[in-house]
């Protein structure tokens, strides 16, 4: 086979366009990623709850998206659902699939962290007469976010990672970039290496920046 | 403070990766090698094929590879092995074949590629043996009757596709939404995300008459010679090819393999 010549001009030729998937690739995580708490958690305390059918309905929910593949459930939004009920388009696709999925682990978290708060946390709560919202708000909540952060933090990052699973559904991401550039100008190494940079690059800056939200709970609630 | 120690380790990971990368591209060595001792040496020929591409390559309800490209390829096969059984097929897509060829997961590609100049530039292609030009597959009831009307809407292309920078110059104001496979893009015309989806005449006259709600429209444009690729310098494999192309051909062989996949499109082809 003949040795490969290396042409650093293709990354220079490609970088506007990379740069372009890479917003998209932060834009969309970044929507996931908020969204995939927000109804992790309201998950999670669902399940903790008091109403059988919920605790089920969330177990089943968990089952569902933890034990079947990203990618189907991205297929299954993007190409199933306008067939039945309701067409997204790509962007709404992969969030809402991105965000479900994500949802599904970080609930399970959550659950972890809500369990892991000592019984007599509830106990004093109850005692000092706070409601049972006030109750999750404030003594509840806060210690379980702690308890789950650096296992929430992984989800994130995994999270960044999944994402490029959207370019299957024409989503002008990275990893779409990438392909985009490198089918055309066959320079596989140069374009998907320069992609791979890209992504260490966001997620070294995300779990830098989760390492200092980490450090400022702890001394907030130490 | 360990936080920051961490820190430095992951730029020093990167670092060993980008040492990493110069280390393998340093040495030029070694020369362009026929891949034809090879194959021969290892018994065996290693052909990237279509599966989403009917009457060319697709896969049928068993599961077997079936199309004009994969007949071609056991014809090459048995002639350089004296069995087709010596052939394995490694199914590719229009992106990623190329790709394929350049890191030595295959031989050869027999996938309908389209001969152009940008690709002529990494691999050797022999003599065109089809020509397609390309056409618009619309659900049935849809107003677009020509490349022209698919400006203003949404038309689904197959990433690396030739069809990407065709219509990019024929019908600028269309938005392409890119996919990796051709069953992909059909999709997306029957979930509505796409108006049309313009690919090779062939295929969509194909899949026109495969899916009863879906035509073909407009008439085929920028008819092209469909070549099958080597590795670029391997001069010695491309005129083996270009050899085996010419003797089927001659002695029948090449009529029998269009006959038995194109004969209900013969109208509306070209033969080369």
């Amino acid at each position: 086979m003949k040795a490969y010549e290396f042409h650093f001009i293709e990354i220079w030729k490609a970088l506007p366009y990379l740069t372009e998937g890479a917003a998209l690739t932060i834009g969309i995580s970044f929507l996931a990623m908020l969204l995939g708490l927000v109804v992790g958690l309201a998950l999670a305390l669902t399940s903790q709850g008091s109403l059988r059918v919920g605790r089920w309905a969330v177990s089943a929910y968990v089952e569902i998206f933890r034990n079947t593949p990203l990618l189907i459930q991205i297929f299954f939004i993007y190409f199933g659902l306008p067939l039945l009920l309701v067409k997204l388009p790509a962007f709404a696709s992969g969030l809402l699939a991105l965000t479900l999925y994500s949802a599904a682990y970080n609930a399970e978290v959550f659950r972890a962290g809500l369990e892991a708060v000592p019984r007599g946390q509830r106990e004093a709560a109850r005692s000092t007469g706070l409601t049972a919202w006030q109750e999750a708000r404030h003594v509840i909540v806060p210690q379980a976010v702690r308890i789950s952060f650096p296992a929430l933090g992984n989800n994130l990052v995994s999270l960044v990672k999944n994402s490029s699973l959207v370019s299957a559904i024409g989503m002008v991401e990275l990893m779409f970039v990438a392909n985009d550039i490198s089918f055309n100008n066959f320079r596989s190494f140069e374009v998907y290496g320069a992609a791979v940079v890209y992504y260490m690059i966001i997620i070294l800056v995300l779990s830098r920046g989760l390492a200092l939200v980490e450090r400022r709970l702890q001394k907030a609630l130490a | 403070m360990p936080t920051d120690r961490r820190w430095f380790s992951r730029v020093l990971a990167l670092a060993a990766l980008v040492a990493l990368a110069g280390a393998l591209l340093l040495p030029p060595a070694g020369e362009t090698q026929s891949t034809l001792g090879e194959i021969k040496k290892r018994d065996k020929m290693i052909v990237g094929v279509k599966t989403d591409f009917p009457p060319f390559g697709s896969v049928d309800a068993s599961g077997k590879n079936i199309g004009f490209d994969i007949d071609v390829a056991y014809e090459l096969g048995k002639a350089m092995l004296g069995d087709p059984r010596k052939v394995e097929l490694v199914s590719v897509t229009s992106g990623n074949r190329i790709p394929y060829l350049q890191s030595g997961k295959i031989d050869i590609i027999v996938a309908t590629v389209t001969i152009n100049d940008e690709r002529k530039k990494v691999v050797e292609f022999s003599e065109p043996y089809f020509l397609s030009g390309a056409l618009i597959l619309v659900p049935k009831a849809s107003p677009i009757n020509d490349v022209k009307d698919l400006n203003g809407k949404k038309v689904a292309i197959i990433q690396g596709a030739i069809t990407d920078a065709d219509l990019a110059e024929l019908a600028p104001q269309a938005t392409r939404l890119k996919y990796g496979k051709v069953t992909e893009a059909v999709l997306a015309v029957k979930a509505g995300h796409a108006d049309a989806f313009v690919q090779d005449d062939i295929l969509i006259l194909k899949l026109a008459k495969e899916n009863p709600d879906m035509r073909a429209a407009g008439k085929p444009f920028y008819p092209r010679g469909y070549g099958i690729a080597v590795r670029k310098g391997d001069v010695e494999f491309i005129n083996w090819v270009n050899a085996q192309l010419k003797r089927m051909r001659a002695d029948g062989t090449y009529e029998r393999i269009w006959k038995k996949h194109l004969a209900e499109f013969e109208a509306s082809l070209v033969k080369p």
